[in-house]
């Protein structure tokens, strides 16, 4: 937790969801209400984001799965599957990303189009 | 690929060469570096005499393999002291690789000052003198457009820009794109060994050069699609790095705290948002023109991570705008804005200076007090000034290292005098090993593939604990050394890494082509071989282990938001190299 933001997170999204989430509150970050804690699969369906099209999240710069519990107050991104090859496993995207739709079987992902 | 070309500067003469044995299943660095190891003189100063320089395509430069253009160039680097191979795009590789030409080592330095450009076609090798006005400070911009209109547009070019004339220690080399725009091999301050040669640039012209012959062409065919399909249907290779660049990077490696900031004092920054991949992409679509988000730098490439940026008016101002180059300029030296970011990676590109080196010295000169913080146009007059260089412009462009002793500073990113690039090693704890241990000197590129199945490598590792990131570092370094022997760009990694077939079918086509049966072990061994050979080579020239270490201030200063610091002992570090 950095500050206290109330019962707000603090969201941005990465690469194509970066361009969704301007366009859907036309701001980055983002300062967005929460009834109290929710996990990353739940924010996912409250902002209408299909889980494949994240590989994980990063809550206060720590990355975690979709499963993780975001409290209020914490800053948070969303990142799909997009980011390259050695960082993400310098920066432990395999040890948290096993339980996610957007995991490294890629062969079985087939693009949404979100907009 | 079936001669080597050998270049005397000092008597001005070449000649052709049969390739020796030893030497045959060598590409790329592999080969660059061997045959520096065996000719040149460890302990001999960069840019003197005894130096070489080797420019050698990879395994599969030449052929239809996707990706496959990239050239290694290697020699004892001015920078470091240490052996270097530096790896571009360009059309030069696949060039050579069809004229048949396996390696062009220069030797000697003539007695003169005059500088040469070296002329390759099919048939011969000229020496000849540069055109005058190519020199003394004019520009790689401008030196590309008089060579082309010498030898053709066509040709493949190598050469120097001033900075490499005046053998700054951050200069490199420049290769044209088939744009007759540039890349560089970029790091270890090669331009200088070119320029102390007196070779302005290389010329290689392939008009009617035949086809790189394929031991089983319908073997490799099918191992080709197999590869490319890897490649266009992973995320990243497929579409991230297309849209975005590799300046993506920025808003993930910000978020995990490991951007390093400020002269590595933060590892977070506020205005992230105005130098992200995201921006970048989304400006050059708003401003039209000529600009375009998508760019191969190479014939072959289906990956496209380069792009054209471009102003306000819609007029091209550069190409191939890297996350690290970005990163440097953008939160190192925290100059906010992308356009004053993007004029200086031309001015940079255009005097011929590593923009890794030159954006980290910049930083570290402002966090001595020579340049204000975040004053881009400060930053740009110094590198313009590189041209004809003053004593600031020769102060910046002698590299970090050389900046921090002037400044009197304790906090100086290198190691071995080479500046850290774009990802700190306190919370990102396994490319700290790798830039401490790489016999290159800090290099991210340096561990960037591994073999096999991935998650026995990478599956448990936490970016800000020790477990797991001694095995990360030795196999990505030893998957790299491998891959930057193919001629592959090891951004083919983003899309095989996830998919074992991909990695297998890049073998297949080494296999088809040579008529060989290697195996992903024969693969790694081959990785091994070229870091014990590298290693070896810098041991002779003074190195040990006292030298594979990272920068003391960070064992002390705890880098925000996760306010961690590296804490590998000695011992632990050395294990790395423990194969």
């Amino acid at each position: 937790m950095f500050e206290d933001r109330g019962n707000t997170i603090e969201l941005r999204g990465f690469l194509h969801l970066n361009t969704y989430i301007r366009k859907k509150f036309g701001t980055m970050p983002v300062i967005f209400d929460l009834d109290g804690e929710i996990t990353g699969k739940d924010l996912a369906k409250r902002l209408n984001v299909p889980l494949n099209e994240i590989e994980v999240i990063f809550v206060n710069g720590f990355v975690q799965g979709l499963d993780f519990v975001i409290k209020p107050g914490d800053r948070v991104a969303l990142l799909p599957p997009g980011c390259p090859g050695p960082y993400r496993i310098a920066l432990g995207f395999y040890g948290k990303n096993q339980n996610n739709p957007a995991n490294f079987k890629i062969k079985e992902r087939k693009l949404k189009n979100l907009y | 690929m079936n001669k080597f070309i050998r270049v005397n500067m000092t008597t001005k003469k070449a000649k052709f060469e049969d390739v020796p044995n030893k030497y045959k299943m060598l590409g790329g660095r592999g080969l660059t570096s061997n045959i520096i190891n065996d000719e040149v003189k460890p302990t001999c100063h960069p840019l003197g005499k005894n130096n070489k320089i080797v420019l050698a395509p990879g395994l599969l430069s030449g052929t239809s393999a996707p990706n496959s253009g990239r050239l290694s160039v290697g020699a004892k680097s001015p920078l470091t002291g240490g052996i270097k191979e530096s790896n571009t795009g360009g059309t030069f590789s696949q060039q050579m690789a069809r004229l048949g030409i396996k390696a062009i080592i220069i030797e000697g330095m003539p007695k003169d000052d005059k500088f040469y450009v070296i002329r390759i076609d099919k048939d011969d090798v000229i020496i000849e003198e540069a055109p005058e006005e190519a020199l003394n400070g004019c520009g790689n911009y401008e030196a590309v457009k008089i060579l082309n209109k010498k030898y053709g547009d066509k040709a493949g070019m190598a050469l120097i820009g001033p900075a490499g004339e005046y053998r700054l220690p951050s200069a490199n080399i420049a290769f044209k794109d088939p744009e007759s725009n540039l890349r560089a091999a970029g790091r270890g301050g090669l331009g200088a060994v070119l320029g102390s040669k007196r070779v302005k640039a290389i010329v290689i012209d392939d008009t009617d050069a035949g086809r790189v012959p394929i031991a089983d062409p319908d073997k490799f065919r099918e191992a080709s699609r197999v590869f490319s399909k890897a490649l266009l249907e992973h995320p990243v290779s497929g579409e991230s790095l297309a849209e975005y660049g590799t300046d993506v990077l920025v808003n993930i490696i910000n978020e995990a705290g490991g951007f390093p900031s400020y002269n590595f004092t933060k590892g977070r920054i506020e205005h992230a948002d105005n130098i992200s991949g995201e921006t970048l992409s989304a400006t050059i679509k708003e401003r039209k023109g000529e600009g375009m988000v998508s760019h191969a730098c190479h014939r072959g490439c289906v990956i496209r991570c380069s792009q054209w940026y471009a102003d306000e008016e819609g007029k091209y101002i550069t190409s191939g705008f890297e996350y690290e180059t970005i990163w440097g300029l953008g939160a190192d030296a925290g100059i906010e804005d992308l356009d004053a970011i993007a004029s200086i990676d031309r001015a940079m590109d255009d005097v011929g200076v590593d923009s890794i080196e030159v954006a980290v010295a910049i930083a570290t000169a402002m966090d001595g007090g020579l340049i204000p913080w975040g004053d881009g146009k400060a930053a740009l007059e110094i590198v313009k000034q590189m041209a004809k260089p003053t004593p600031m412009a020769r102060i910046i462009a002698g590299g970090c290292a050389i900046v921090g002793k002037l400044c009197g500073l304790f906090r100086v990113p290198v190691v071995k005098d080479q500046a850290i690039p774009a990802y700190d090693p306190r919370p990102i704890k396994g490319i700290g090993l790798t830039y401490a241990t790489t016999p290159m000197g800090a290099d991210h590129t340096a561990g960037y593939c591994v073999s096999g199945n991935i998650l026995k490598v990478g599956a448990d590792i936490d970016p800000l604990k020790k477990e797991g990131q001694i095995e990360y570092s030795r196999a990505m370094q030893i998957g790299t050394a491998a891959v930057d022997s193919t001629g592959m760009c090891l951004f083919v990694y983003f899309g095989i890494a996830d998919n074992p077939d991909g990695y297998q079918a890049m073998i297949n086509m080494i296999n088809a082509q040579y008529g060989l049966s290697l195996t992903a072990e024969d693969i790694d061994k081959l990785g091994e071989d070229v870091l014990k050979v590298e290693r070896e080579f810098n041991r002779k020239a003074g190195f040990s282990n006292a030298h594979d270490r990272l920068p003391e201030f960070m064992e002390y200063e705890p880098l925000p938001p996760h306010n961690v610091v590296w804490d590998f002992t000695p011992e632990e570090i050395d294990e790395v190299f423990n194969f």
